[in-house]
């Protein structure tokens, strides 16, 4: 038998290795705390409606549609369809006083979204429509 | 030899299980504001109520079913599937199985590439004006996934062109008349 068909198996069996396993991940990756950080902001300008009409704004400029919205508990789920299928959930918690917290899940296909720049890039984008909002712009 | 095939399936290895997101997903694209206005019209109307109700025949006429309603915050989801058959892309296909076959080659099945049907989703998010009283504003995005005749994802894509938001308000013009001038 030659090197090479001696080296098959081998590598077959580290192909099956590398992509087979299929665990559950219900409760995701990260920790929880890190997680909350990157996907939280914290606004006291607008009251949780402004807030919300805001976030809508801000996901139909990102070209999502709106799958889902709820005013009273304050959640928004949102799918772009554009070369990947995005599917964002937001949340819109009054705080103490006038402050309100504003958290964005998002999920690209079956991986979700980690990294934090991409949630200041969609904070930045809410930032704008709230001042937008706040200055009674349509 | 044995390297050959050893770098072969080390690529094929990545490429299985390597997922890249990409970058700027969530990034402001430079024609937000003309996307927005394209999307966006004020409308005068006596009332709210006026408005949605207005707002959901016309999606009727444009044979949407209408998915959800969250009234206080004015967002109206519906959706419709159509056909997606194009005469001038069927003939293309059938002319490449045609070739293919004269040139002896199997499985000659480019025309399962042809589009089928396809799902369009909308949302309208009908608020009342910020800047002026009485008024309403009227925003829609749109999305369309097209399939093939072996039901895989051919065309992931949001709507973008002015003309058929244009169509759409019309017809909330019109509906909105009707709607008012019926009471």
């Amino acid at each position: 038998m030659s090197d090479s068909l001696q080296l098959l198996p081998l590598l077959g069996l580290l192909l099956l290795a590398g992509c087979a396993t299929t665990p559950a991940n219900v409760a995701g990756a990260g920790t929880q705390l890190e997680t909350r950080q990157i996907q939280t902001r914290e606004y006291d300008t607008l009251d949780k409606a402004m807030t919300m009409r805001s976030v809508i704004a801000t996901l139909q400029d990102l070209g999502f549609t709106i799958d889902q919205a709820d005013a009273e508990l304050g959640t928004i789920t949102a799918t772009r369809l554009h070369e990947h299928t995005m599917r964002m959930t937001v949340t819109v918690v009054q705080k103490d006083g006038l402050r309100i917290a504003v958290r964005a899940n998002a999920r690209i296909g079956e991986n979700s979204v980690t990294d934090a720049a991409t949630y200041q890039d969609f904070f930045v984008a809410l930032d704008k429509a709230m001042f937008l909002t706040l200055h009674k712009v349509d | 030899m044995s390297r050959a095939i050893f770098t072969l399936l080390l690529v094929a290895m990545l490429g299985g299980c390597a997922a890249s997101l990409p970058e700027a997903a969530l990034r402001l694209p430079e024609s937000t504001l003309e996307v927005r206005s394209i999307q966006t019209r004020t409308l005068a109307t006596p009332s709210e109520i006026d408005i949605l109700t207005a707002t959901i025949a016309v999606l009727q006429d444009m044979e949407f079913n209408i998915e959800r309603i969250e009234k206080p915050l004015g967002v109206i989801t519906a959706s419709k599937v159509t056909d997606a058959d194009s005469r001038s892309e069927k003939t293309g296909l059938m002319f490449l199985d045609v070739l293919c076959a004269l040139g002896g080659g199997g499985g000659c099945d480019a025309m399962s590439m042809a589009q089928d049907d396809q799902h369009i989703t909308l949302t309208m998010v009908v608020l009342p004006s910020l800047a002026r009283s009485g008024e309403y504003t009227a925003r829609i995005t749109i999305q369309r996934v097209i399939y093939d005749k072996m039901d895989r994802i051919k065309v992931l894509e949001r709507i973008d062109d002015a003309h058929t938001y244009q169509q759409i308000f019309d017809n909330l013009q019109k509906s909105l008349f009707l709607q008012v001038g019926a009471k």
